[in-house]
């Protein structure tokens, strides 16, 4: 059969990269190490058998657009808002002192100038995804360390983008040309910035508030979006990451964004897989040792010099010392934004892959090392405690953040779980509500009592922004077994779950599966309907009375409820997915 | 960075795709069509090789994910659903198809089996998006038309596996089908312990799940390449693969489904692209292919199913799902277009027929109830009598009693009231699944469909003193309140604020099962936080409850659970 390959160098990389990553998951390391090493086992350092051409790099810079938005969509600033004076503090004077830290570095380790700008603009990051994803699995995401690190990454997002689009402008000969894309740079940015918070502020609610309950139509529509910008970035002769940064800002702030960056992770894992991958690829044996020992040192001094500054600066802000201390010892590595940088600083000719190689070698090294620290943070802690205590004094103290713990979480807002919901209130203090249809999230919004999250119980981002993890009571009002099975598999042991269900077998089930109480509204009526009938027979005058009753009953619920639900209730699992 | 040719195609299909989407959300209408149509309207500006590329994906993502959700417990209740109905369509539309496009349109036999295929054959996605509603409240004709919509996408597997032999000799078409069956039991093989060892590895990543998961598509497409199948037989095996009932499966399945939309919207849109301006010849032939899905696919089915015993209306609303083009007979095509086996003239004209019927399928579903009241009805209705006649048992001198629309858990319940306290009754039901029960365990019963108005005047619903509905779909309950007669009305409903609609229209009572659990709910979290109870005797109490309910045989029954 005469038919196209399904990309062979592409399916190779993919393929190879699962098998790494695997071996990597025993050791506890994250995939982007694994991927990076995948491109160098495919590529001239090792077997040469994939080229970073033709659909692969088509493929690797998707990703990147990918990540971009993704990145992008996770700029909500209500996330950090509590905290972001401090923040803002902290991450312009880290920029500073880190860029000082690694020019200083570069150039006594001997980098010509141009590669000494380079390589300290791009070893200035922290690697998001390895923070939030290992903070996250242990947590401590929401925790006010995690909250510190991720405002500041937040904040380094918007400075990477700048260098962005200023190592993908032309002309940088020299210094007035600098300044004047650099100005450039920001007169199109503030339109697109202007455009893009113009449109989330008034068309994006309309346009989403129709589309959200559709999944195929939200998700395409959403990836359009992210074109659109890409394309119009180009028309401005900014690079496509600007655009998709900037798309993805502009959904960010609404309601819909954590559902959606729950659709779009996933192609944004597959295809920056490619990307990280690409890298590897271009590096050639001697490109990735030519600088081996600068590259050891300089780990080790950046990794070393990072961990000081971040924690001068947290302290600076009168946090307590473990907060500073933690908050600086997950930020130590040097990230793959420093892998994006110089990809671009080699494609523009700024560097050769050499250089390249160097910042792969920190990166991977840096990254490796930093997964150990993180996951062992609060041991390294209680180890050091005795020494960092001398930084200790009365006026530091923490910021109480808002989270939900031992909260009562209802999946589903609907006439099942509406009435219970002020019970709950009184019982655990804190409701929260997870629902998946516009019109329920709209009618929650204008009652204005209870906290509330748009989404898919089946996205795990979802379920840890309610911190399903240490909620004591879950109400779940889906028939659906695989989701019930879910949240009673993630729930803590000692949280009572109450669940629904349709069939007495998946009812069997879920008692097995620790659930509390299994609801099965069609026997509770069957049960009431032959109750009524029986009297309707026997006893007319009782069957009067209880009907007016429940009439009554059912007119208040009804003008309590005041958006006649046409759709009929499809739980906060939605349908299935097609 | 200056961008690859390919991401400004990239960006071009999805900017139209996403306008013609709007448009399809604004009118509730399914994508498929309108990707379509978006690619009709790009035409050549997104002609770029590396697109078909990433259109190829958009094929194996979309069987892929059908393979893992394919529910293979339900097959044999699926076949007993549309077995009849779905082969007798497939041998009198098949060859009269077959018969039109080699003689008339004088296509090779090649060409005439791909218009076959494509005029048989009826979509999944565009139907289950359409009978959503009515799959979920379990209605019958739902639950046919998706019956007969999975029997056609598994036909549709196995034709693509015949198919992608070069020579139609026996032995060729054979060892295709060999290698089809080794895919499925390697894919029996990785299911049962490749995969789980997987998520073992994986420990605890989805990520790493997900990207497994397409490692294994990837290994099954290139095995089928190897030995030389199409690329859907090694997705649909490697979708079988990764069938996992575990819950870490949960996330990875919608991982995947992300991925599968992305580039689904590319493998349609690219389709659309592909069609040139339509000569009239294509037009013919696409207007001779859309009538033959519009109009004769239903009408057979619809035959087929009176045939089999369903009640006119049923028949008419199943068929009336069937009629649109299947997104795998648009595999076939562009599969066949990619072997150059297929004429571009009956390519243009599939891709065509698909966007119309596609989009008709869901504007025809509007009128069908007019439609049918005008049209159908009347021819069938002295056969109609006569069937319910035929069918039915009522006593001629009943009197003052019961009549219970629907058998299931709830109208089983209130048949068994009925009979303790020695009260006469009706049920009334159209499913031929529970004919059987209904006619042993019940003294007096009508088959037949309550919105039509024969059955009501059997069931002697004028003599009656109570009518009791436990069918929980507005029409039906409404079509109750018409029905003449001074009995008491009982509906159900799903919400409150439709409840007092139907109790102002005149019910005497509406049961809201949704407020009955939330009365329920409350009342048991009240006496759970003033330890008046705990959860394990509640749990020990209900586990009972199961059980007598089991015995006395209120379960539910089958795949279909039957919700009434």
């Amino acid at each position: 059969m005469s038919e196209i390959a399904l990309a062979a160098d592409f399916a190779i990389i993919i393929v190879v990269a699962t098998i790494v990553g695997l071996i990597a998951r025993q050791t506890g390391q994250p995939t982007i190490i694994a991927y990076i090493l995948t491109g160098l086992i495919l590529g001239p350092v090792m077997f040469d058998i994939v080229t970073e051409e033709g659909l692969v790099e088509s493929m690797a810079e998707l990703g990147l657009g990918f990540l971009l938005f993704l990145l992008g969509m996770k700029m909500r600033f209500d996330d950090i808002r509590e905290i972001l004076r401090p923040i803002i503090n902290i991450a312009v004077w880290q920029t500073i002192l880190q860029t000082a830290l690694a020019l200083a570095v570069a150039w006594a380790l001997g980098f010509d100038p141009t590669e000494v700008v380079i390589i300290a603009l791009a070893t200035v990051f922290g690697a998001t995804p390895i923070i939030v994803k290992i903070l996250t699995d242990k947590d401590e995401i929401t925790a006010l360390p995690g909250k510190i690190d991720v405002g500041v990454l937040i904040v380094q997002d918007i400075y990477l983008v700048i260098i962005l689009a200023l190592l993908g402008a032309d002309e940088l000969g020299s210094a007035s040309e600098i300044a004047t894309t650099l100005g450039v740079i920001a007169v199109m940015m503030t339109f697109i910035g202007v455009f893009s918070i113009a449109s989330s502020r008034y068309l994006l609610p309309k346009l989403f508030r129709r589309i959200a309950d559709n999944k195929d139509v939200f998700l395409v529509v959403s990836i359009a979006w992210a074109f659109l910008f890409i394309a119009v970035s180009e028309q401005f002769d900014l690079s496509l990451e600007v655009g998709a940064f900037l798309a993805g800002i502009s959904l960010a702030q609404l309601p819909y964004s954590k559902e959606l960056e729950d659709r779009i992770t996933p192609i944004t894992d597959f295809f920056i897989l490619v990307f990280f991958a690409s890298i590897g690829l271009r590096l050639a044996a001697d490109d990735l040792l030519a600088y081996w020992l600068e590259a050891i040192v300089a780990s080790v001094v950046l990794m070393v010099g990072n961990f000081w500054i971040m924690f001068y600066l947290i302290d600076r802000e009168d946090f307590s010392v473990e907060t500073s201390f933690l908050g600086a010892i997950n930020m130590v590595q040097v990230s793959e934004f420093s892998l994006v940088v110089g990809a671009l600083a080699v494609q523009q000719g700024y560097i050769d892959t050499d250089v390249l190689g160097y910042l792969s070698l920190m990166a991977l090294m840096t990254m490796s090392v930093s997964t150990y620290i993180i996951n062992y943070n609060h041991t390294l802690y209680a180890r050091s405690k005795p020494w960092f205590s001398r930084f200790e004094s009365e006026s530091k103290t923490d910021i109480d953040l808002k989270s939900y713990d031992d909260h009562a979480i209802a999946i589903g807002y609907d006439e099942v779980t509406q009435q219970v919901l002020p019970l709950l209130e009184e019982e655990y203090g804190d409701v929260v509500i997870i629902d998946r249809q516009t019109d329920h999230i709209e009618e929650l919004e204008e009652e204005g009592r209870y906290d509330y999250i748009y989404g898919d119980f089946r996205h795990g981002e979802i379920r840890k922004e309610s911190n399903l993890k240490n909620a004591s009571f879950v109400l779940s009002s889906t028939v659906q077994l695989d989701v019930n099975k879910a949240l009673l598999n993630e729930v803590s042991d000692d949280a009572t779950v109450f669940v629904e269900a349709e069939r007495i077998d998946d009812a069997r089930e879920l008692y097995d599966r620790g659930a509390a109480y299994v609801i099965m509204s069609t026997y509770l009526t069957a049960e009431k309907l032959s109750e009524y009938l029986e009297w309707y027979i026997s006893d007319p005058a009782s069957f009067d009375e209880a009907v007016e009753r429940d009439i009554e009953r059912i007119t208040e619920r009804a003008r309590s409820d005041p958006t006649d639900r046409q759709r009929r209730r499809t739980g906060p699992g939605g349908d299935g997915d097609d | 960075m200056a961008m690859t040719d390919l991401i400004t195609a990239l960006a071009v299909v999805f900017v139209t795709a996403g306008v013609f989407l709007l448009i399809a959300n604004q009118f509730s209408l399914s994508p498929i069509p309108f990707y379509l149509l978006a690619g009709l309207v790009t035409g050549t500006i997104v002609a770029e090789p590396q697109l078909i590329e990433l259109a190829q994906w958009g094929i194996a993502f979309l069987v892929f994910t059908f393979g893992f959700r394919t529910d293979f417990s339900s097959v044999e209740s699926v076949l007993r659903d549309a077995e009849t109905a779905a082969v007798t369509q497939l041998l009198v539309v098949g060859p009269i198809a077959f018969g039109v496009a080699h003689l008339v349109f004088g296509f090779g036999l090649e060409n005439a089996v791909y218009f076959a295929i494509a005029a048989t054959l009826s979509s999944t996605i565009v139907g289950a998006r359409e009978l959503e509603q009515e799959i979920r409240s379990n209605l019958v004709h739902g639950r046919l038309a998706s019956s007969v919509h999975f029997f056609d996408d598994l036909l549709a597997i196995g034709l693509i596996v015949v198919l992608s032999a070069e020579q139609y000799t026996s032995t060729l078409v054979t060892s295709k089908i060999g290698y089809g069956v080794i895919f499925l039991l390697v894919a029996l093989l990785i299911y049962r312990h490749g995969f789980p060892l997987l998520v073992r590895l994986a420990g605890g990543s989805d990520e790493l799940v997900m990207m497994g998961s397409i490692s294994i598509l990837i290994g099954f497409i290139a095995g089928a390449e190897l030995a030389g199948v199409s690329i859907v037989v090694g997705a649909f095996a490697a979708g079988i693969a990764i069938r996992g009932d575990d819950v870490s499966a949960l996330g990875v399945q919608n991982g995947i489904a992300s991925i599968r939309d992305f580039f689904v919207a590319i493998f349609f849109v690219t389709l659309g692209a592909l069609v040139s301006i339509p000569s009239a010849s294509v037009l013919v032939v696409a207007l001779t292919l859309a009538v033959l899905v519009l109009v004769a696919n239903p009408l057979v089915l619809m035959l087929a199913f009176v045939y089999e015993g369903y009640d006119a209306r049923t028949a008419f609303l199943s068929s009336t799902s069937l009629n649109q083009i299947s997104e795998l007979s648009l595999v076939v095509a562009i599969q066949a277009l990619l072997l150059g086996s297929i004429s571009e003239t009956l390519f243009d004209a599939i891709i065509l027929a698909a966007a119309a019927t596609m989009i008709l399928t869901s504007v025809a579903r509007r009128y069908e109830e007019p439609v049918y009241r005008s049209l159908i009805e009347r021819l069938v209705a002295g056969r109609q009598t006569r069937k319910i006649d035929e069918r039915s048992a009522v006593d001629d001198d009943l009197e003052d009693h019961i009549v219970i629309v629907g058998y299931g858990r709830q109208g089983r319940r209130v048949v068994e009231t009925c009979e303790r306290l020695g009260r006469e009754y009706v049920v009334m039901d159209n499913d031929p699944v529970l004919w059987d029960d209904v006619r042993s365990e019940c003294h007096n019963y009508v088959f037949g469909d309550a919105l039509s108005t024969y059955p009501w005047t059997k069931a002697r619903v004028s003599e009656a003193s109570l009518v009791v509905s436990t069918v929980d779909h507005r029409p039906v309950s409404e079509a109750v309140l018409e029905v003449e007669t001074d009995a008491d009305v009982i509906l159900r409903s799903e919400t409150a604020a439709e409840a007092t609609a139907l109790l102002e229209q005149g019910a005497t009572y509406v049961s809201v099962p949704n407020v009955l659990a939330g009365d329920h709910l409350t009342e048991l979290v009240y006496a759970i936080g003033t330890n008046k109870t705990d959860t394990e005797t509640l749990k020990d109490d209900h586990l009972d409850y199961f059980d007598a309910l089991e015995r006395h045989g209120f379960a539910s029954r089958g795949r279909w659970g039957d919700t009434e």
